[in-house]
């Protein structure tokens, strides 16, 4: 951000005033950064964890996302992996490069492309999405999906943070998936797809940059992807212990 | 009799050297030391606060400041009159100051008082580039001391301002820290009973508003005179004598409700203009206002002076004492501050029941108007607890100041009734209202207004959006104003954060109902949920800054460009032909 | 209405009260508790011209001989209603007490007095109409006469107790030779 400033402040250098013959004092146009719309960057770690399953299944995970732009525009890129640490391979990535407006006073739509690149068969997605504050303090972030396959689906998001004390909060996340066709391929089939729960007790140690925390996750597939996991050898429930650090810069 | 001839004389002769003071600021990188961190940040001849700037009412200054740092910078002569061109805002009055340039402001001083200074660029102020301004009047002072004291506050972050603006934007609660949690959930539901708890948790949960919201930034070190608390600035006095102690609030964004335990403080300038002397146990003051009073320690004892934040993040403490390293007790921090529905009484579209139609600000009581038809009988055994059942509509003519209610009715009606807000002295004393400041010997003539200028103060805390009208500055046209006329704003604050309003260049006469005594200030409080109207006569060509004084509700856009049309000359009214606003750039 | 009466009886009763101690002891708060008592006007040694402003008085320091009796003449050039009274410290401190009340209760409203409500009768015989011998209170451009008589040494003061104008310098001091 201060190189941003000092840049405008450069321009600002470039810029003079009109000038105006007629009179002493002259008046100046505001061609400064205070003139022009705050631009403003952030990135944050909402989930940067070590799980541990119920199955002695290990996962590296992280769910992340950093914005550059405007009150009136951001460029969003958001990031989730799931890797299996024993195998050494994705069981989920996907990469999101959205554009973000606000369209009401607390949310926000978004529009742009996810790339998910895990071990297996890739897919393309356009993404469609809304984000905000909904009443009672839960965030929410919902998105359809239309894969390059023809394939649509939706994912719904929400978090909800309870203060135990300003310091100590417990976070408890829900995340669902459905699918209003199926994806063989990838193992998806129709209708209810998947959960994840997740509740995570942090410390904020260092302001709201680095807070580390510990928490449990639930995961569970339903109706035809259970089955297909199943077939392929795969769980359909799974309980971890997590243990990470959210983190904001 | 002789001298004063000769210098008359000699003025006529040479009138820019017989009165000009020729000063010297350079702008550095400084370390600056608050106790419990040190943080590089920016001041004023080597050092955050800058040096004292003590003038002389009636002479000319030549201010040479020189830029050593490695970006554009500014000085702003915090409301003091002068012409627009030498008002030290980059874009309005000037184009800045540019690294390792020399900038030489000139301009008479036509007024006397407490002021203060500050960079305009970018967040420099908030990262401690700012400075005290006295001016000593020609004639005598309305009052008298012994000695005097700057006290100038400031709210020290161990974050840069670009930092906290970034942090702000990226998550509005960033720094908040007294958010209510289940803890006070629990304590609440013990003393209001589990329904009315949880149906104020679904209130203000459906608004997506936090009773918390007080303070945006916490987690500073409130410093005085650039001590923080364990440094403890030490200001000494003999016993007996009348102190003058100029507090200056210097902050970025906190207000301070400041007391001096044991001594009471009798309230004579605001803002630099002499207002008649109130005394008061404990005053709020607000974002770059000023306040000037005098105390009188009689007994050979340390004196702490208490500036506790509004909302109670954080505070700064200095001492007065007979001697050097003696020291009085430190209170603790009350209670935090927490919001009510009142202080949303602002936002549109909100059905608040019972506070339909109440105009808070409005507060037009007329001037000092004659009391006699006044039925004192039924003031006498007034239940003031019972206050809140009181139609204020119906105060119209009533003199505020002159009534009992000023002392013993503890609310302040330039809160909304009932606000969380609402300052209560520590010692269940006398806490100063605006409504009390009246101009000791008033300025202007009072006239009617040719015309009102509505700004509503709005803004989004979700997203960290602040704006006038519902407009930002980056999107925003000009204010016109004509010279010659008096306007009248009336501010209605639609947020829930109170908002220090300055507008450069020409006095801001506060509305207190006082008639041709109401105070002149440059910047005006708006708390929450209320409406204030305060008057400019526009006498100052040219163009000029008009902004909430909190740092980052300017920087994200609360904040206009005024431009006034015309001027006392012929030559100057052809300014308002290329007065033209950059906005599309 | 009974309630108020009493009330502003009340505070009559306990100015003469002020205006006894005046005039006799105030307590002996320390050495030279006295102000004196009032003079005769035939008996004056000397006129004392004693102009007030907002808020401050021109002289601002006196001196007199113990035992002299002075005619101040006491001018008010400001702008608001100012008092002229003399007396120890503790009496001004107490006095401003009841001076608190009269602003409260709109008797002194900034640059002018109510004289209905200073005349009101209080049904016995008490006013709120500041009658002291010790001081005087004076609209803008009123000029009214104390004749006072300095018995003895002591740490005296003629001060203003509208509220706040003592405590922001409206004072001149009392020096003995």
């Amino acid at each position: 951000m201060s190189c941003i400033r000092s840049l405008v402040a450069v321009s600002l250098i470039a810029s003079v005033g009109f000038s105006t013959a007629v009179t002493a004092q002259e008046m100046i146009s505001d061609t400064t950064a205070r003139k022009q719309p705050l631009t403003t960057w952030g990135v944050q770690f909402e989930e940067f964890e070590y799980r541990y399953s119920d199955d002695d299944e290990e996962l590296g995970v992280w769910n992340a996302d950093a914005f550059y732009g405007t009150d009136d525009f951001k460029v969003r890129l958001l990031t989730t992996g799931e890797y299996e640490i024993e195998e050494q391979a994705y069981e989920t990535l996907e990469n999101q490069l959205v554009g973000q407006i606000p369209i009401s006073k607390f949310f926000d739509a978004k529009a742009g492309v996810r790339f998910d690149t895990p071990e297996g068969p890739d897919r393309t997605y356009a993404v469609l999405g809304v984000a905000g504050l909904a009443p009672q303090w839960f965030e929410v972030d919902a998105n359809l999906y239309v894969s390059d396959e023809g394939e649509t689906s939706a994912e719904l998001d929400a978090e909800y943070e309870l203060l135990l004390t300003n310091y100590w909060i417990l976070a408890a996340t829900l995340d669902a998936t459905v699918a209003f066709s199926e994806d063989r391929e990838i193992g998806v089939g129709k209708g209810l797809v998947s959960t994840e729960a997740g509740l995570r007790l942090r410390y904020d140690l260092v302001d709201r940059a680095f807070s580390p925390y510990v928490g449990v996750v639930h995961e569970q597939k339903y109706g035809d992807t259970a089955d297909f996991a199943e077939t392929g050898g795969g769980s359909t429930e799974d309980w971890f212990a997590v243990i990470g650090a959210r983190i904001a810069f | 009799m002789k001298p004063r001839f000769l210098t008359g004389l000699l003025s006529l002769l040479m009138p820019a050297m017989v009165l000009a003071g020729e000063y010297d600021l350079t702008v550095d990188r400084v370390k600056i030391d608050t106790g419990d961190f040190v943080k590089e940040g920016i001041g004023y001849n080597g050092a955050s606060p800058g040096p004292v700037m003590r003038f002389k009412e009636g002479e000319t200054v030549r201010i040479n400041v020189t830029n050593n740092l490695d970006e554009m910078t500014s000085i702003h002569w915090h409301g003091l009159i002068l012409p627009f061109n030498q008002d030290g805002v980059p874009g309005i009055s000037f184009p800045g100051i540019k690294p390792g340039e020399t900038f030489t402001y000139e301009f008479p001083i036509q007024q006397a008082g407490t002021y203060w200074f500050h960079s305009h660029s970018g967040f420099q102020e908030p990262d401690g580039a700012y400075g005290a301004i006295v001016i000593e009047p020609e004639g005598r002072e309305p009052f008298r001391y012994d000695r005097e004291y700057v006290v100038q506050l400031t709210d020290k972050h161990p974050h840069s301002g670009d930092r906290i603006m970034r942090n702000l934007k990226m998550m509005p609660d960033y720094y908040n820290r007294e958010q209510q949690t289940v803890g006070e959930f629990f304590s609440d539901v013990s003393e209001n009973g589990l329904m009315n708890t949880v149906r104020d948790r679904m209130a203000w949960g459906d608004m997506r508003m936090m009773k918390a919201d007080v303070e945006d930034v916490h987690g500073f070190t409130g410093l005085i005179n650039g001590k923080g608390p364990d440094q403890n600035w030490t200001g000494l006095f003999e016993p007996g004598e009348r102190i003058r102690l100029r507090f200056i609030n210097s902050s970025a964004m906190t207000y301070f409700d400041i007391r001096i335990p044991g001594l009471d403080m009798t309230v004579v300038q605001a803002d630099g203009n002499n207002v008649q002397p109130v005394s008061v146990d404990e005053f709020r003051i607000g974002v770059a206002e000023t306040y000037d009073v005098i105390v009188r320690p009689k007994d050979e004892q340390a004196y702490t002076i208490f500036a506790e934040s509004m909302g109670r993040s954080g505070y700064a403490r200095a001492t007065l004492a007979p001697e050097k390293g003696m020291e009085a007790a430190v209170p603790q921090l009350r209670e935090p501050a927490r919001l009510t529905m009142a202080d949303m009484g602002g936002m549109p579209g909100m059905d608040h029941g019972s506070m339909a139609g109440m105009d808070h600000g409005g507060m037009d009581m007329g001037s000092s108007e004659d009391m006699s038809g006044m039925d004192h009988s039924s003031m006498e055994g007034m239940d003031h607890s019972n206050m809140d059942s009181m139609d204020h509509s119906n105060m119209e003519g009533m003199d505020h100041g002159s009534m009992t209610m000023g002392k013993e009715d503890k609310s302040d009606p330039f809160y909304a009734k009932g606000s969380g807000l609402m300052p209560k002295a520590a010692n269940g004393g006398k806490f100063l209202s605006y409504a009390d400041l009246k101009a000791q010997d008033p300025l202007y003539e009072d006239r009617e207004p040719t015309r009102e200028i509505e700004l509503r103060l709005t803004g989004n805390m979700e997203r960290y959006t602040w704006s006038i009208n519902g407009v930002k500055y980056e999107d925003a046209d000009p204010i016109r104003l004509k010279y010659g006329e008096r306007v009248r704003f009336k501010f209605v604050n639609e947020t829930m954060m109170t908002h220090p309003m300055h507008l450069h260049g020409m006095w801001s006469i506060l509305d207190v109902g006082a008639g041709q005594w109401n105070p002149i200030k440059h910047t005006i409080n708006v708390n929450p949920g209320t409406t204030v109207y305060m008057e400019t006569e526009v006498d100052e060509p040219g163009q000029w800054a008009f902004h909430c004084h909190l740092s980052y509700h300017a920087a994200a856009g609360m904040f206009r460009k005024v431009i006034v049309e015309g001027g006392p000359d012929s030559t100057q009214a052809k300014t308002d032909a290329i007065a033209e606003d950059g906005g599309e750039v | 209405m009974n309630a108020s009466k009493l009330f502003v009886a009340g505070m009559a009763l306990s100015m003469s009260a002020t205006a006894f101690a005046a005039g006799a002891h105030d307590g002996g708060h320390g050495h030279g508790a006295t102000s004196g008592e009032p003079g005769k006007a035939s008996e004056a040694s000397r006129t004392i011209t004693v102009e007030m402003y907002d808020n401050y008085y021109e002289p601002e320091e006196i001196s007199v001989k113990p035992g002299e009796t002075v005619r101040f003449v006491v001018e008010n050039k400001g702008n608001l209603v100012h008092e002229f009274s003399v007396g120890t410290p503790d009496m001004h401190e107490a006095h401003q007490e009841e001076m608190m009340m009269m602003v409260e209760h709109g008797v002194i409203q900034g640059g002018k007095l109510n004289h209905d409500m200073m005349n009101m009768d209080m049904g016995n015989g008490h006013s709120m109409k500041h009658d002291d011998p010790n001081s005087v209170l004076l609209e803008p451009g009123q000029s009214k006469e104390v004749v006072w008589k300095f018995s003895d040494k002591g740490n005296i003061e003629f001060a203003c107790n509208v509220p706040g104008h003592y405590q922001a310098g409206m004072y001149g001091e009392v020096n003995f030779e």
